[in-house]
């Protein structure tokens, strides 16, 4: 049987792999715990690997800004097989800590040439603290995201202090929402969908007042993706935080399980088809 | 500027979607009276940069390191730091904060980390600061208010720029002084007694003059001379690392001599009077033994750093809890962090290794909005509840741990030393593939000790013993810590690898005594260890042997491994970037034989070290305290009563506070700290499903209720365990799997002219003990681990301030399936609202008692019958009700505690945000004294609110059949919450107003 096998980065203060990989697994993948210092010594290579994902945590305690020193670690370390991999189209998730690091390190929203420049950042949150709350998204249905196929909304826990997405060039952020690469927005649970505004949304409904209420976003391909809210950390129904509510509740998992089949799903056709 | 420093400065910018938020939180921290003054504040991160540079590379790490190109600007020549911005020009004033010499420095740390990531092979030294840039109004006020909540003087400098040379005026690259090389020192112990105390005192050995002798008289038995001369050491007095090595291992903080005392114990009220040879014996580890005898899955107790149980056929949970008060009194935000750092390894040196998966964080403060005098050397209150938070916040949360439980108690006996308990639950394998029992230590003789993590510094020098003495003014700064949670995470990840790959023999963390007490400790088990302080990394050079030998830094772990896996435990080491050094070999030589490179520093007999200490005799003397009784108003003035009493500090919403701790890492949290339609509700205890994707969970919670102590440290107990218990139950705990931890913080109960209320605090203790005795027996809940912190009095300025007794009580358990747990919050409008448990006329040191004793100026007291404890009547009703879970009949389940029912019936309807409607006659027939107070607002025990679906009320009354359970009402669609006795109104409120003010109290402020 065709395995897909994902390196699921450890080391420096990355805390979420037990659960990422636990969400891959339950998605049908084969995850392994890499420690990033395996990669770079040569130990493990990523080519071997089918999907990528950089877990949540706090690597290096956050200081210098979140995901910057990892980040480098990743650009400066190990530029050539990080590139080779994107470039080869294989699927890359970043969660939280992970998304703040492919961010730095400017693989995200990145560009077709794969340069690994900064276009992006995430700011300290507006309340100026870090916050563990539910938020809703919405993904954006036309995005070239293979990670958000299918998907309109779900809920997720954040958790972080510093996810404010904003830019300095608006031109660039008009391009990245005609190519669909905005492709995971906070958006008012009690709306219809599509309620995906560009008016940043009150808090909490916007947890952090990012701009536009960006939460994730993608690369040109939509292979790379990475969100600051923790969909690995809701893949069983009873980790709602509401769930007791549910009078006909139906066990089993949850809803936000699908970004990880989906990463999982389109490795197997790739597989199939190189 | 000397061209080897480097200044890099980095402003956030400003505008066009753009925020300091930094400076915005700043802001809400300035004193009131000069808030008015400020018209803008800004806020820098600076790095001063030992290094060699060209002008290329210094771009470069400011570009690719230091500053984010999208929303940060930078200066190299110090500029920023001083207050001259790109955006804004001249601040009218900055103050730059940075480390004393010597102070972790995190940050520092991570920018040299980042700096070898960019400049391979170039060596670097960091020191970061931080600058707040200040425009006023009109004039410059005085500052001095706004730089005393800036920085902590014990710890940091500061530099105040506003002058035209502002930028020469930067703090200069912290250095520390050289240290003199010291030659190790003996000292002489033939000396009379008043020298031997002042020896003691001078050293900060917390020794008695007892135990002083008993030193004394080892060093005077010719075998030991005998040995001594043969290794070279002076033959007839220790030397300083000896002593302190026995300082250490005999403190109050590491060995409980209060806890083994023998107490002679007389009640004035009963005529009782008895011997009790070890509280902790007799009322502890007793009824655990007993326990341990019916069930099978208490795996290890009492010996390890915390207990463990067999949580299922293939894993085991342990947890310990500890507290770190006088740390955190002198610096909050260090002292908390290294709290819940230390806890954390507890668990990792569990056994051959846990996992921690869970963190319960429980604070007892002075009021936040305290308005009397702070004696001077202590922070207000609000300053070290923010302190502490953030403590606690960034050791958790960057160590990955979410924090599942806690409880924020305040009562101003506080002020002097706040109390900050950490707790941490574990989860290992029963099983290592090796075959080896995970809980089981098994070193050998010649196997290698070696230290993991972090270095040996001058910080923390003293914790422990300084722990065991009083706090004063004069107490010093190296007994207090700044953690490091990272290298502490690298540390954790490598630990738990080497034990799967069975490299760990034994396993300990370095926390009070250092090395002396680590390796001291597990040179028990091999009968001895031969320790070379030469090879011990070093933060700094010039620490004398007995410094190295106690120091506390932090984030180490000593751990034993064969020989032959010596290799392989070093390359996993450096995989991590983790320091591991051979510091040392055990040995079954029957000594703890410590050197400095060939020479040997110290010399201790293991019997000697570990049970020489002679035992204290102690006197303890009992009468119930007297107090007035409680002036209850007319019955018409219950709303606002209750309106007021939601909103004390002890009651009101902790949510900003929990909100900023992560408590769902790790993808398991079940039952989270807040619940209901808004998730703004309280929850009770926690639940986890640690195994991802799995049903069975773990039940966290717990118990404390200091206040009645005030009346009787019995009842103050027992209220705290039933607590705990409740609180488990109304999550659905499988109760018979459940065990505890005893936490006790007491003052100082040895009577002595310092404290000439010693027999009856030693009174109150022996009370409290046989409370944990009566009623763990009763429940089944044999306490696994435990500590002890007795000496919980602050002296300022000759101005004693005693905690009240004080015991956390945590509980572990079990829980059969996660998708049974039931959660706090009313569901539905129809739903039947019932009290299961009696209540009694029980307001005697009540929450409202309290209230009302403030309000009158002390008129109305605090007296009255504390609540009792019904441990029989308690168990039956929780069986029945768990059984009743089961069988899924349950909607919600909320413990009756902190203000009695009506503050829990309006808890409940904050979660279904709707009314309700509740009649409590029913109730009114439990006991001959009650009366509408007493029902609505005693704190009797044993109590659950309960709702239940229409359609299932019938079952569930059917199994509740034989124990109080009432139905009291019914779940109303609207915002009214109507409380009667028949045809009498007695409250009837707005719950949205209620949450409001509810909310308020502890509010500390969302986004601008």
């Amino acid at each position: 049987m065709t395995q897909v096998r994902i390196a699921v980065l450890s080391g420096f203060g990355i805390n979420c792999e037990t659960e990422t990989m636990a969400v891959f697994e339950m998605a049908g993948g084969s995850p392994e715990k890499v420690h990033v210092n395996r990669l770079v010594k040569g130990d493990l290579n990523l080519d071997d690997y089918h999907i990528m994902a950089v877990p949540g945590g706090f690597s290096f305690g956050d200081h210098l800004g979140s995901g910057r020193l990892l980040g480098n670690r990743l650009r400066f370390g190990l530029r050539d097989q990080v590139r080779r991999f994107v470039r080869d189209g294989k699927p890359v998730i970043g969660i939280c800590n992970g998304f703040q690091v492919l961010v730095k390190m400017g693989l995200l929203p990145g560009d077709e040439e794969v340069t690994l420049t900064q276009t992006a950042s995430l700011a300290l949150n507006d309340s100026a603290h870090y916050e563990n709350r539910w938020a809703t998204l919405e993904f954006d249905s036309d995005s070239p995201c293979i990670w958000t196929k299918d998907l309109t909304r779900i809920r997720v826990p954040v958790r972080h202090g510093e996810g404010k997405f904003v830019t300095d060039d608006r031109e660039l952020l008009d391009r990245w929402a005609l190519r669909g690469q905005l492709v995971a927005r906070y958006v008012d649970p009690s709306t219809e969908y599509p309620g995906a505004t560009d008016q940043v949304l009150p808090y909490p409904i916007s947890p952090n007042q990012s701009w536009r209420n960006i939460a994730g976003v993608c690369d040109p391909t939509g292979l790379v993706f990475g969100l600051m809210p923790h969909p690995e950390a809701y893949h069983s129904t009873w980790l709602s935080p509401d769930w007791t509510r549910d009078d006909e509740i139906d066990h089993g998992r949850a809803p936000s399980i699908t970004i990880f089949r989906n990463a999982v799903q389109y490795s197997l056709q790739y597989q199939k088809e190189n | 500027m000397n061209n080897n420093v480097l200044r890099v400065d980095v402003l956030p910018r400003i505008g066009s979607g753009l925020t300091d938020s930094r400076a915005i939180s700043t802001k809400k921290i300035i004193p009131r009276e000069i808030e008015a003054h400020v018209k803008t504040i800004r806020t820098s991160l600076g790095y001063t940069i030992q290094g060699d540079f060209n002008q290329e590379e210094r771009s470069n790490a400011a570009m690719d390191l230091f500053s984010d190109p999208i929303i940060e600007n930078y200066s190299l020549d110090g500029t920023i730091a001083a207050g001259i911005l790109p955006d804004m020009g001249l601040s009218d004033i900055t103050i730059q904060v940075g480390f004393k010499p010597g102070v972790t420095d995190n940050r520092a740390m991570a920018a040299e980390d980042g700096l070898r990531t960019l400049f391979p092979g170039k060596k670097t030294s960091v020191a970061s600061t931080i600058s707040y840039h200040f425009w006023f109004v009109n004039n410059i006020p005085d500052i001095e208010p706004i730089i005393a909540v800036l920085h902590n003087p014990m710890l940091e400098q500061c530099a105040i720029l506003d002058s035209d040379e502002r930028v020469n005026n930067l703090i200069p690259f912290p250095i520390l002084p050289d240290q003199k090389k010291r030659k190790p020192e003996t000292i002489d112990l033939e000396v009379e007694d008043e020298e031997l105390i002042d020896i003691s005192e001078r050293g900060l050995l917390a020794l008695s003059l007892r135990e002083m002798k008993a030193i004394q008289s080892h060093y005077r038995d010719p075998v030991v001379k005998q040995k001594r001369q043969d290794l070279d050491l002076p033959p007839n007095a220790p030397t300083d690392a000896e002593l302190e090595c026995l300082a250490q291992t005999w403190s109050e903080h590491c060995s409980h001599k209060i806890f083994a005392a023998k107490i002679h114990h007389k009640d004035m009220e009963t005529g009782e009077s008895s011997t009790i040879d070890s509280l902790f014996k007799t009322h502890i580890m007793k009824p655990t033994l007993d326990i341990q005898k019916e069930v099978d899955w208490l795996l290890s107790i009492f010996h390890d750093n915390s207990g463990v149980i067999a949580w299922n056929e293939n894993w085991s949970l342990c947890m310990k809890a500890e507290t770190h008060n006088s740390p955190s009194a002198l610096d909050p935000f260090g002292g908390a962090m290294t709290g819940i750092v230390g806890v954390n390894r507890d668990i990792l040196g569990t056994g051959l290794g846990a996992k921690p998966i869970a963190n319960t964080d429980v604070f007892c403060f002075g009021p936040p909005d305290f308005k009397g005098n702070i004696p001077k050397g202590l922070f207000h209150p609000s300053r070290v509840f923010r302190g502490v938070h953030a403590g606690v916040r960034a050791g958790g949360n960057e160590s990955g741990i979410p924090t599942v439980n806690g409880a924020i108690i305040f009562d101003e006996r506080y002020l002097g030393k706040p109390l900050v308990y950490c707790g941490t639950v574990g989860i290992m394998p029963r099983n290592l593939s090796d075959g080896r029992e995970s809980h089981t230590k098994t070193p050998t003789p010649g196997d290698i000790v070696y230290m993991v993590g972090g270095r040996v510094g001058f910080d923390g020098i003293h914790g422990a013993t300084f722990s065991s003495l009083e706090l004063t003014e004069d107490s010093p700064s190296s007994a207090v810590q700044i953690g490091d949670p990272i290298t502490q995470k690298k540390m954790l990840d490598m630990i738990i690898e080497a034990r799967d790959e069975g490299l760990i023999q034994v396993i300990t963390d370095n926390g009070a005594g250092g090395l002396s007490s680590s390796v001291g400790e597990m040179a028990e088990l091999t009968g001895g260890a031969d320790l070379d302080l030469a090879v011990v990394p070093l933060k700094q050079a010039g620490l004398s042997p007995w410094e190295i030998l106690v120091s506390e830094s932090q984030e180490r772990m000593t751990v034993g491994v064969k020989p032959e896996d010596c290799d392989f435990f070093e390359a996993l080491a450096e995989l991590h970037e983790v320091e591991a050094t051979a510091v040392g070999k055990f040995t079954d030589s029957g000594a703890f034989v410590v050197r400095m490179g060939n020479d040997v520093v110290a010399h201790l007999p293991i019997s000697f070290l570990h049970d020489g200490c002679p035992q204290l005799e102690l006197e303890s003397e009992w009468f119930p305290p007297r107090h007035a009784e409680m002036i209850l108003p007319e019955v018409s003035q219950m709303g606002k009563a209750l309106t007021r009493l939601i909103a004390r500090p002890n009651i009101a919403s902790k949510e900003w506070g929990v909100r900023s701790y992560d408590h769902e890492v790790i993808a398991q949290s079940v039952i989270k700290p807040f619940c209901g339609v808004n998730h703004d509700a309280p929850g009770d205890a926690a639940v986890i499903a640690p195994i991802q994707g799995q049903t069975q969970g773990a039940v966290i919670s717990n118990g404390i209720i200091p206040r009645y102590s005030d009346i009787d440290a019995y009842a103050m107990t027992a209220a705290s365990i039933d607590e705990a218990l409740r609180n488990a139950v109304c999550v659905g705990v499988d109760l018979d799997l459940i065990a505890g931890l005893d936490n006790f913080c007491w003052p100082d109960p040895v009577q002595s002219k310092k404290t000439p209320d010693g027999r009856y605090k030693l009174a109150q203790l022996v009370r409290a003990n046989r409370a944990l005795d009566d009623v763990c027996r009763a429940y089944k809940l044999p306490c696994i681990s435990g500590k002890d912190s007795m000496k919980n009095d602050a002296k300022i300025h000759g101005e004693k301030i005693s905690i009240p007794p004080t015991i956390l009580f945590s509980l572990i358990g079990n829980h059969k399936d996660v998708r049974k747990a039931v959660s706090s919050d009313f569901k539905f409008p129809g739903d039947r609202i019932y009290l299961c448990g009696e209540t009694h006329q029980e307001l005697g040191a009540s929450e409202i008692a309290f209230m009302f004793r403030e309000e009158t100026q002390g008129k109305s007291g605090i007296g009255g019958r504390v609540p009792e404890i019904d441990t029989s009547r308690n168990m039956a009703m929780y069986r029945a009700l768990t059984d009743a879970m089961q069988k899924e009949l349950v909607a919600s389940a909320h413990d009756c505690s902190d203000g009695g029912l009506a503050v829990a019936i309006s808890e409940c309807c904050f979660g279904s945000d709707s009314g309700a409607r509740v009649d409590i006659s029913p109730i009114m027939s439990d006991c001959d004294q009650i009366e509408p107070w007493g029902a609505l607002f005693g704190e009797s025990l044993g109590r659950i609110l309960v709702s239940v679906k229409p359609d299932k009320c019938k079952m569930f009354e059917n199994i509740m059949t034989g124990h109080a359970c009432y139905l009291l009402g019914v779940v109303e669609q609207g915002d009214i919450i109507t409380i009667t006795q028949g045809e009498t109104a007695l409250i009837s409120t707005s719950m949205s107003a209620l949450r409001n003010e509810w909310k308020d109290t502890l509010d500390g402020g969302g986004p601008q």
